[in-house]
């Protein structure tokens, strides 16, 4: 009898001491909108990667869908008082976020001193950094460029090393590329409204009142006057003479330049490595065009942060995993290696210098014309982005007063007249619940 | 006279889970969004405001939810229409005693069985304005390229295609029960007195039909209004400049894009009413057409 007890006793003290590691793994739910190529980078290179790293702690990505889907899966999460750990929120929901009161500022969650900050490029840092308190990590940030098809180019007898510098170029190339049939198309843009922005921000105007919403909550949008008129009917002009083929939201149009339809596409950085892979012919990368005559702005940063959410309280070894995954992620060799899969950034000086030190640019120059394009020009609240509170809304409605010029509908001052009374309209009632 | 339940407690204990179903996952719910439909809500609900019936006004005086009720009458007749006259066709055929004909009526099923996404992949491939197969056959007959990325129209009518496809399986199935219900005297009868073709179908076959077209009727407007979200999602995200931003795919938008719930909200009541209404409406006049045999 007494044996058999000695027996049970080992088998528990056995199963004890096994189960005992196990149980003091601290796992960190991080819930995120990466897809194509950088899910494999995400879920392979940087969650495995810092899980075989640091043994007691557990990173598990989930996939959320699109960014928007993300953030909405996010704000449920967190009103029904479970919500993961961290969550990826793109740069159009920041202002939301910061309202909500459900964050943990990550200032507070890595101790001083542990993350360089300084070491950070400008341009991310001045995003992120609302009111001078960063809140949210810097993870996946992107800017707009323009993508060519050098084949095309070369058939319709230009020169495939010049893409356009200015509009007036991409109209004169652009009738070339028609005339001679090398496409059937020659611009198109993914996520319309964010290109929308950009060409604010590329010629240091503001899209929104308050500085771009830094000085205070934004409460009203400013893309109906004479700018972004012009900037729409130049676009609109381009629908018009058949030079413009426009292709949908978000990604949607890299398929009609990947498929040789359309010569030139403007699209985030983030899918430099997805198009590279994908095309059939040799892709050439420049700056934004140039809209004659307009002051030199700066292309703005686009992409995510993470945001520590509070949840119902966040133990000491959970926020110790948290802080040391940020610091993991921003690690030369991570922030390079992620650059190198996605086409984002790297985020410090040190990954920089990692990838320059490798030759990485020279073998690989379509990955460095964004850097170079956020370099250039200068820093004013113009071109350090835009917050607005239910930015989601208004990308919405923006999209869609940018197709109702494009198929016609409406002039592109009526439209943008139309869309700035609802756009107004939104941040009204936003602001209102905020007080 | 039927059995009797032996007590009385029984019977409702039996159908409490029903009850309870319906409870927690519609009647709560719906409660739930007729109050929410007051207020405006902060994204992450910690703020609330009461509006009273600000937010129907809004419903009533926007232009856009005008637009989009405009959009989605004509898309419920259009894809109801639609589906209907070309499935009853087929049905017609395809009860014909055809060689291989079990082999006709499987295929006929085949869209049924697509989940809406698949569906929606599907036509977006075809139709895609740069690579798609139907973009390409168009060019070369006609020498047009449409792009349903920027002109709402056509895509409307891609939408329209799509959703009335989608059913056609469905309704083929109750058309064909109905057609293979009908007493071969009856048709024989029809002949007999010398009627024509065109006559027996129209006089004799279809009014026997009525119960099923007004069955099928009420299950298409249904799905029209209610159940093409999925394909819009997947195929224009109700656009281009909002083209094909039916009710539903709105409603979709206000609250889980644009995280507006007391807005939503009050869009979900408008739409039960209307619907409720539409169904009303349609069992008191379409009904009084039908036939019961």
């Amino acid at each position: 009898m007494s044996g058999r007890w000695k027996l049970l006793g080992a088998v528990l003290v056995t199963v004890l001491m096994a189960a005992g590691p196990a149980a003091a793994q601290v796992k960190i739910k991080l819930w995120h909108a990466m897809g194509g190529a950088r899910y494999e980078a995400i879920t392979k290179d940087i969650a495995e990667g810092f899980n075989k790293s640091h043994p007691n702690y557990v990173i598990e990505p989930l996939f959320s869908g699109s960014y928007a889907e993300t953030v909405t899966k996010g704000i449920a999460a967190i009103r029904a008082g479970d919500p993961p750990h961290i969550l990826q929120v793109y740069e159009v929901g920041t202002q939301t976020m910061l309202d909500s009161g459900a964050f943990i500022p990550v200032t507070e969650v890595v101790k001083p001193g542990e993350i360089k900050w300084e070491d950070y490029f400008a341009p991310i840092m001045n995003y992120y950094t609302v009111g001078g308190k960063l809140s949210s990590m810097p993870f996946n940030s992107s800017t707009a460029i323009l993508y060519y098809n050098k084949d095309a180019f070369k058939k319709a007898g230009l020169d495939p090393e010049k893409p356009p510098a200015t509009y007036k170029d991409v109209e004169e190339m652009g009738r070339k590329i028609l005339a001679s049939g090398a496409a059937r198309g020659v611009i198109t843009f993914g996520w319309p409204a964010w290109m929308f922005e950009q060409a604010f921000a590329y010629h240091n105007q503001l899209y929104a009142n308050n500085e771009n919403g830094r000085k205070g909550r934004a409460t009203q949008i400013l893309f109906n006057g004479p700018f972004g008129v012009e900037v729409l009917t130049r676009w609109k002009k381009w629908a018009d003479e058949k030079l413009l083929m426009y292709g949908g939201r978000e990604y949607a149009p890299n398929k009609a330049f990947l498929s040789g339809e359309v010569a030139m596409l403007l699209q985030s950085t983030s899918q430099v490595t997805t198009i590279e892979k994908a095309a059939k012919f040799p892709v050439g990368t420049g700056f934004l065009p140039h809209l004659e005559g307009k002051p030199q702005g700066k292309s703005v940063i686009g992409g995510a942060s993470l945001w520590v959410l509070k949840g119902k309280g966040r133990s000491p070894q959970e926020l110790d995993a948290i802080a040391k995954f940020f610091k993991y992620i921003g690690q030369p060799e991570q922030s390079a290696k992620w650059h190198q899969d996605t086409g984002y950034f790297p985020a410090t000086h040190a990954s920089e210098k990692l990838l320059r030190d490798e030759g990485w640019f020279k073998k690989n120059p379509n990955h460095e014309t964004a850097f170079k394009q956020i370099q250039a020009g200068p820093d004013t609240p113009a071109t350090r982005g835009v917050l607005l509170g239910n930015f989601v809304q208004i990308r919405n409605l923006t999209d869609s007063a940018l197709e109702k010029t494009f198929s016609g509908k409406l002039s592109p001052q009526a439209t943008l007249d139309e869309a700035t009374q609802e756009v107004n309209k939104v941040l009204e009632e936003y602001n209102r619940l905020q007080k | 006279m039927e059995g009797r339940f032996p007590n009385r407690t029984l019977p409702y204990a039996l159908v409490l889970p029903s009850i309870a179903i319906v409870a927690i996952f519609l009647i709560l719910p719906s409660l739930q969004a007729l109050y929410l439909s007051f207020f405006e809500v902060s994204p992450f609900g910690n703020r609330r405001i009461f509006v009273g019936l600000g937010n129907f006004r809004e419903i009533l005086t926007s232009d856009s939810y005008r637009s989009s009720l405009r959009l989605s009458l004509v898309f419920a007749v259009a894809v109801v229409v639609l589906s209907m006259s070309v499935s009853l066709g087929m049905a017609v055929l395809a009860s014909k005693p055809l060689r291989g004909i079990g082999f006709y009526r499987t295929l006929l099923l085949w869209p049924y069985a697509l989940s809406p996404a698949v569906a929606g992949i599907v036509w977006a491939l075809l139709f895609e304005p740069s690579s798609g197969l139907m973009t390409y056959l168009l060019r070369l007959t006609t020498g047009l390229s449409p792009n349903w990325m920027m002109n709402a129209n056509y895509a409307l009518l891609v939408i329209i295609l799509a959703a009335a496809w989608k059913m056609l399986g469905f309704n083929i199935v109750f058309f064909l029960a109905g057609l293979q219900n009908i007493p071969d005297e009856m048709v024989e009868a029809a002949q007999m007195d010398g009627a024509s073709r065109r006559q027996t179908f129209w006089r004799v076959i279809f009014p026997i039909l009525s119960p099923m077209t007004f069955f099928l009727f009420i299950m298409n407007s249904l799905y029209a209004f209610f159940e093409v979200f999925g394909l819009i999602d997947v195929m224009t995200q109700g656009g281009p400049g909002g083209g094909t931003e039916v009710l539903i795919y709105k409603l979709y938008l206000d609250g889980f894009i644009s995280i507006r719930w007391g807005y939503a909200s009050a869009q979900s009541i408008v739409l039960f009413i209307l619907v409720s209404a539409l169904t009303l409406l349609q069992f008191r006049y379409a009904g009084r057409r039908v036939f019961y045999a």
